[in-house]
């Protein structure tokens, strides 16, 4: 008999952890409960020329990245570049690069100056991916611009060269801001991806994301 | 009389403390397993039980190990399986059964840091919410906590047996 009573006491345990568990999760998953929250227009309102998609799209990712991180070029290469396809195309995603160049990486700095003038220049997408795609040849001499010379065309290279030098405080001061922002979020590795949606900002955990389990969390958000 | 009375007393007390031993152990690694599966599911500010599983999957295949339908399997079993095991041994029902399976699963758990940790991965631990990095001090913490484990698995079945030879 005794048993028997146990084993009711611990099911009334469990249904009850789970009740409460549940009333405390409909309390607070409403979007005031969260302080990492930010309102989605905080995000998707700032003119950003490092962003990619539509600023109405239902879901906003942010990711903090450094153009010599392997793991970066990684998830640019095996994760970002599908869901630029499958999700900032369409609409439903919208793209936003935030820079964390990492001070153990000694051209991180260098590829992120020439990133920023070309986002100026509205070439940033040309320039991001042809800095993940040759990151094993420039991280090696930090001859970036050499490596990206065999990719860019040599007119485009020099404009965006020019435009460097002649903005170079501004384009420090733009990616001052967006570590800031990072430091702000305890970004403590690249990449460090946020997404936002229904006026909620999320982290995932760092370090990059497999593709097929971003893409059933962004399917889940676009179903709510 | 009073000197049998004093002997039985203290073998009494030298006996209780064992168990004693046991419930604080059993206490302690249920209140740890009930925080895991806790961090599993309110983190970022907030409640995670519809999509708890998503965040907790990543930090799974940060590792490496398993195809992606077995780390989303494990992803949504896995805090809950922490949560029943930690009201398990807090309250101290099943208790043979419940340190068992913590103990098991601890040895899985470090199976997998130390993999991580060998082939120099940089990725979440998993442990305790899931953005905690994995160092070598949480693999020591874990194996501390799989010894604590085994004591109060071992403890477990030495109490049944004597409960069951002092009935006999």
């Amino acid at each position: 008999m005794k048993p028997l009573l146990k084993r009711i006491g611990i099911l009334i345990f469990v249904v009850a952890l789970a009740a409460i568990s549940g009333v405390s999760a409909r309390r607070q998953t409403k979007p005031a409960a969260s302080p990492s929250a930010k309102p989605a227009s905080v995000v998707t309102g700032s003119p950003d020329a490092k962003a990619m998609g539509s600023k109405s799209a239902p879901i906003t990712i942010e990711v903090f990245e450094d153009f010599q991180c392997p793991a970066c070029r990684n998830f640019f290469e095996t994760s970002l570049k599908q869901v630029i396809d499958a999700y900032v195309v369409p609409g439903k995603v919208y793209l936003i690069h935030r820079d964390f160049p990492l001070d153990m990486h000694p051209y991180s700095h260098q590829a992120a100056r020439l990133a920023n003038a070309a986002a100026d220049l509205g070439q940033f997408q040309t320039i991001e991916r042809a800095l993940f795609d040759s990151q094993d040849q420039w991280s090696t001499n930090g001859k970036i611009e050499e490596t990206l010379a065999t990719i860019v065309p040599a007119a485009q290279m020099k404009k965006i060269h020019d435009y460097e030098a002649a903005h170079i405080n501004d384009i420090n001061a733009s990616i001052e801001r967006d570590h800031a922002m990072g430091i702000e979020r305890k970004v403590n590795q690249t990449p460090s991806i946020y997404v936002t949606s229904h006026g909620k900002t999320e982290a995932l955990p760092g370090g990059g994301v497999n593709y097929d389990l971003l893409r059933n969390y962004l399917d889940f958000l676009l179903r709510q | 009389m009073a000197t049998s009375a004093v002997v039985s007393e203290s073998q009494s007390q030298s006996r209780a403390w064992p168990r004693v031993l046991l419930v604080v152990g059993r206490v302690a690694l249920g209140a740890i397993f009930l925080y895991a599966a806790y961090s599993k599911l309110y983190f970022n500010g907030g409640w995670h039980l519809r999509d708890y599983h998503f965040f907790f999957a990543m930090a799974i295949d940060s590792y490496n190990m398993l195809p992606i339908w077995a780390v989303d399997w494990m992803a949504r079993i896995l805090p809950w399986l922490e949560l029943t095991l930690g009201a398990l041994l807090v309250i101290g029902v099943g208790l043979r059964w419940a340190a068992s399976i913590t103990s098991g699963l601890l040895l899985v758990f470090i199976g997998a840091m130390t993999r991580a940790l060998i082939l120099g991965i940089k990725i979440k631990c998993g442990c305790f919410g899931n953005d905690e990095p994995l160092t070598v001090l949480t693999l020591l913490r874990d194996s501390s906590l799989l010894i604590l484990a085994l004591a109060v698995t071992i403890g477990a079945f030495l109490i049944k047996r004597r409960r069951a030879a002092v009935s006999s």
